[in-house]
């Protein structure tokens, strides 16, 4: 008798260990980006060629700084930024809100340079003519017309050599301009100070061009020696993109150009329907179960429906313990233990009644039943926790979250299936001296 | 309740014809796939753009799919219709066109739609993801296979393992029969077939072996029908929860796990058609060539 005592304690412990931790599940069970919506981003590097894969790295490395800074700065919780080989960078922004700003401030290089503008009218017309000098280069000024779409308007001739990068940014923030319109302010470091001081000194009356990745962002005359290392950029922002400028200018250039190489949306509302979908789904297949198993095995099938409810409430609280992504698929895994958890105890059962066809005692028939039965349980248990292992560590995405919960799911089962429910049988049919089974 | 009780059919007996039957499907399934080619593959492994989005009125596919040719993208794209309310829709689209159709789907729709979801796959990481589904997957495969020689004896492992193949190959022929495509998921689903459809060959090969080790008879067509027919309940019993389960996950789920239910779905129901038709017969028919005695 104690040592039922010691079991049904073990079993009750379990129970409420498992309640504990997944308790209450909206909050302690941790939703993947396809069920909570939001963005996945997969970036690549750009290569440049004969570039060893060694420095390749090392860009990778400092690209996902940047961009760590970047997004920190967008106040978004919980991101993911991981690197993936020597080239490649995935990003998880969970719940994002307007997620195509949020991949084009990840993925803009901000390569920021201050290029002096070159007033030579036959130079100027010489560039135009498709014949540019060297050492020059021709951009474009991008303006905003009247409807708010941005154009490139003027073109300018630029010295091709930058007299001034982004690199000696230390701050950068939104301020306005006399007429209003929120303006970017540039504080530069000790060095970088130094340089447009000399920069601005040298070439008073002449523009200077601030240029952002290629394009100019604005052109404004050098009226004075500038000494304390201040500049601004102006252009008729609006006060979203003066943030964003401010954002990416501030965390720095990214050191190549990252193409986006693959790209998930997610949006709420599809991740509300997965959610209802896959609930519904686990929800009525587990029904369907645990009606049939009473109908086919009367008392003995309400047993094992006690121990699919268990098997459920382990694999969700293991889940909730260590912190375990759920996904759609991760449901599924979760419907799909509902229809292989009784499958033990089907094993089990059937062999029983072989075992009392064959004229042993309720007790000795049990028994027999679950010691003849465990080889063939364990077997396809194992073969299916193998796949449920592979997919869990060489899944991608959501089908990870099904390898972890098919894999939660069948071990659990083990416990379930067979620790649970002979212990239930054996004290039963004890106490009760239970002379003919009904199964 | 039983439903299948002292059965005793000669499952083995016409084994060569669900050989024949079995190998037909096949071979019809790869010959469509050949044919088809890419088309075979989902967006996540030839590259591409998915749009999910959904109308707050009917609309009809047709005047949907004019409007995305009327942008004159290059490539073939696909408009497929969610659910019956004519609202819901997923369009594949060639690389980088998403942007140009949502434009224009502004344009003729206004307000009228959101979008629910966007994925954009381009072609490197599309082999890479190739790459890796198909890592995993073989990686899986061999470790049930080594599982599998472990437990049992070289023959039943061969025979088992044909069976998975068989299953794994019904279930690709028959969704390319369908017109359905082969993306991540579907070669997840696959790899749970050939992790769960083993079960059942591994219950009857159980039983074999117990019956083996209580006879010296060497009469063994008779010994395996024997244990196929004493397994047959507990065989179709534990398929049939978990296929309540899948049909549940087939109707209801969404459409995201729409082919993936529907792989599981024929994977299990093959699965256990070939753990009684098929891995057994190998067995029986490799220990009838060599004349060797079983040993386990």
């Amino acid at each position: 008798m104690k040592t039922y005592y010691i079991k049904f304690g073990v079993i009750i412990g379990v129970i409420g260990v498992c309640f504990y931790l997944f308790y209450p599940p909206t909050q302690k069970l941790k939703k993947g980006l396809d069920l909570q919506g939001g963005v996945h981003v997969v970036l690549e590097l750009e290569k440049e060629e004969n570039i060893e894969e060694k420095s390749i790295s090392d860009l990778a490395d400092r690209a996902l700084e940047i961009i760590r800074n970047r997004i920190d700065a967008l106040g978004v919780t919980e991101p993911l930024i991981q690197k993936e080989g020597t080239d490649r960078i995935i990003i998880d922004l969970p719940g994002v809100k307007n997620p195509e700003k949020a991949i084009e401030i990840i993925g803009k290089t901000a390569l920021l340079e201050f290029k002096l503008v070159i007033d030579d009218e036959s130079l100027f017309k010489q560039a135009l003519n498709g014949n540019i000098p060297e050492g020059y280069e021709l951009l474009y000024l991008k303006e905003k017309d009247e409807r708010g779409i941005y154009r490139e308007t003027q073109p300018l001739l630029l010295k091709k050599e930058p007299e001034l990068t982004g690199k000696y940014i230390v701050d950068a923030y939104v301020g306005y301009d006399r007429t209003g319109f929120p303006d970017v302010n540039l504080v530069l470091d000790k060095e970088g100070a130094k340089i447009f001081e000399e920069v601005t000194g040298k070439n008073i009356g002449k523009r200077l061009a601030i240029v952002l990745d290629g394009v100019i962002k604005s052109a404004p005359m050098i009226k004075e020696r500038i000494p304390e290392g201040k500049a601004v950029i102006t252009g008729k922002f609006t006060m979203e993109e003066a943030r964003e400028l401010a954002i990416i200018l501030r965390s720095g250039a990214l050191p190549a150009k990252l193409n986006i190489i693959y790209q998930e949306v997610v949006g709420p509302t599809l991740g509300k329907e997965y959610i209802q979908k896959g609930f519904k789904a686990s929800l009525y297949g587990a029904i369907i179960v645990v009606i049939f198993m009473i109908f086919y095995y009367l008392h003995f099938g309400l047993l094992a429906d006690f121990a699919l409810a268990l098997n459920i409430l382990i694999l969700l609280g293991i889940m909730a313990g260590i912190k375990g992504v759920l996904t759609l698929p991760g449901i599924a895994g979760i419907a799909l233990t509902c229809g292989m958890a009784v499958d033990a105890n089907v094993l089990i059962f059937e062999r029983i009644r072989e075992e009392l066809r064959g004229g042993k005692s309720p007790k000795a028939s049990v028994d027999a039943g679950y010691y003849r039965a465990w080889t063939a349980i364990i077997d396809s248990n194992i073969t299916t926790l193998i796949t449920g292992f592979v997919l869990f560590i060489f899944g991608e995405g959501p089908i990870k979250g099904f390898g972890l919960t098919l894999s939660i799911g069948i071990i659990a089962n083990l416990f379930t299936a067979v620790y649970v429910t002979k212990t239930i049988v054996d004290w039963i049919i004890i106490n009760r001296k239970i002379e003919r089974l009904r199964i | 309740m039983e439903l299948i009780k002292n059965t005793n059919f000669d499952f083995l007996g016409k084994r060569k014809f669900f050989y024949v039957f079995s190998i037909s499907i096949i071979i019809i399934g790869l010959i469509f796939m050949t044919i088809k080619g890419e088309k075979n593959f989902g967006v996540d492994f030839v590259g591409g753009d998915l749009l999910n989005i959904e109308f707050n009125q009917k609309t009809d596919i047709v005047n949907l799919r004019n409007t995305i040719g009327e942008t004159k993208i290059k490539g073939s794209f696909t408009v497929q219709e969610l659910g019956t309310e004519s609202k819901k829709f997923i369009i594949r689209l060639p690389q980088n066109t998403s942007n140009i159709v949502l434009k224009k789907l502004e344009e003729k729709f206004g307000n009228n739609f959101i979008v629910k979801g966007k994925s954009i796959i381009s072609p490197s990481m599309s082999i890479s993801l190739r790459k890796k589904s198909i890592k995993a997957f073989l990686i899986g495969l061999i470790g049930i296979l080594i599982y599998l020689t472990i437990r049992f004896e070289f023959k039943f492992a061969v025979g088992a393992t044909v069976a998975i193949f068989h299953d794994i190959l019904i279930v690709i022929s028959i969704l390319v029969l369908s017109g359905k495509q082969i993306d991540g998921l579907v070669i997840a689903s696959l790899l749970t077939i050939a992790g769960y459809s083993v079960n059942d060959t591994v219950v009857i090969f159980d039983r074999i072996r117990e019956n083996l080790r209580k006879t010296r008879s060497t009469d063994y067509i008779s010994i395996f029908n024997k244990s196929i027919n004493e397994t047959l309940s507990r065989t179709i019993l534990t398929v049939l929860t978990t296929i309540f389960v899948v049909l549940s996950i087939f109707f209801f789920g969404g459409e995201t796990l729409h082919t993936f239910s529907f792989c599981l779905l024929i994977g299990f129901i093959f699965g256990t058609y070939s753990s009684i038709f098929i891995a057994s017969a190998i067995v029986i028919d490799w220990v009838k060539k060599s004349s060797s005695r079983i040993k386990l």
